[in-house]
């Protein structure tokens, strides 16, 4: 599979501003130019597609991970209570 | 200072080096202009870059001057200088790779993530999947699953970041995006794998 040339720039250049454009870090030119490429670059738009979705779903890891079990909450606070004691 | 002995653009690589070692710059001078060109082309080849190639050849001939009194006649001037470089091109090789790993290019990790692909959507479905998520962050580096963690998963700002790991916002972004990419190449092999036991295994 061979980049290609669209709008202007090259594939691996939009690769390599992926990230920042997915956070919306980007100018509004440089944002645009790669508009403009994903809308003629079948490969950078469902590439690009899928990145932003594998970002969104890092995003909500820390939503479903699990809480620190009790037990362990509980023997911090025991140690946390002790030391404070010990001062 | 008087030299004993005057090296002439005729005297031989070993006439040289015996002046050097009895304290001649000259004689020293007159084997680098000779052996310059053979040992660049030897430390660019071995470092990878002209700018380290030029650092080595730097170090080596520096080297080779302060020990030009262990030069052994048993190999050719030639062959000692060129020993020497090698080494020293070998150290700064190994120092470079300590500091600045060694980076693929980013077009070949955008290949194996999935671009160009039949199915790039298949990263996405995986990222979707709490386990193949986790399975793949767990095979990351730990350079890898500290930005992750700490700008995607815990949503600290770039600044914040790169404020805890001790680089600037630039070579934060960059790891980050690095990292990115090598969580999709790792999401699609744990997804392939899983469809490959799926399929491989007991009906």
């Amino acid at each position: 599979m061979k980049e290609r040339t669209v709008a202007g720039m090259r594939c691996s250049e939009v690769l390599a501003l992926l990230s920042e454009y997915v956070e919306g870090e980007l100018d509004v030119a440089a944002a645009e130019r790669i508009e403009g490429h994903l809308l003629g670059c079948p490969n950078c738009e469902r590439f690009g597609a899928s990145f932003g979705s594998m970002v969104v779903a890092l995003r909500r890891e820390a939503e479903t991970s699990e809480p620190v079990r009790v037990e362990a909450m509980e023997r911090l606070l025991t140690q946390l209570r002790k030391a404070s004691g010990e001062r | 200072m008087f030299d004993r002995q005057t090296p002439q653009l005729s005297s031989s690589d070993a006439e040289l080096i015996a002046l050097t070692a009895a304290g001649n710059h000259r004689a020293f001078e007159l084997l680098v202009e000779r052996h310059a060109s053979a040992v660049l082309r030897l430390t660019t080849m071995m470092t990878g870059n002209s700018a380290s190639g030029e650092d080595a050849l730097q170090q080596a001939f520096l080297s080779a001057f302060r020990h030009a009194s262990s030069f052994r006649a048993e190999a050719s001037v030639r062959t000692w200088l060129l020993t020497i470089a090698r080494h020293t091109a070998y150290r700064l090789r190994a120092k470079q790779a300590r500091e600045a790993p060694f980076e693929e290019p980013l077009m070949k990790l955008g290949l194996d993530a999935g671009w160009g692909s039949d199915n790039p959507e298949s990263l996405a479905m995986a990222a979707e999947r709490d386990e193949i998520l986790h399975h793949a962050l767990r095979t990351l580096s730990s350079d890898d699953q500290e930005v992750l963690v700490l700008r995607d998963i815990e949503g600290l700002t770039g600044a914040e970041a790169a404020q805890i790991l001790e680089i600037n916002e630039r070579a934060l972004k960059s790891r980050l995006h690095r990292a990115r990419l090598r969580l999709a190449v790792a999401l699609r092999a744990t997804l392939g794998s899983e469809r490959g036991e799926r399929e491989g295994g007991p009906q």
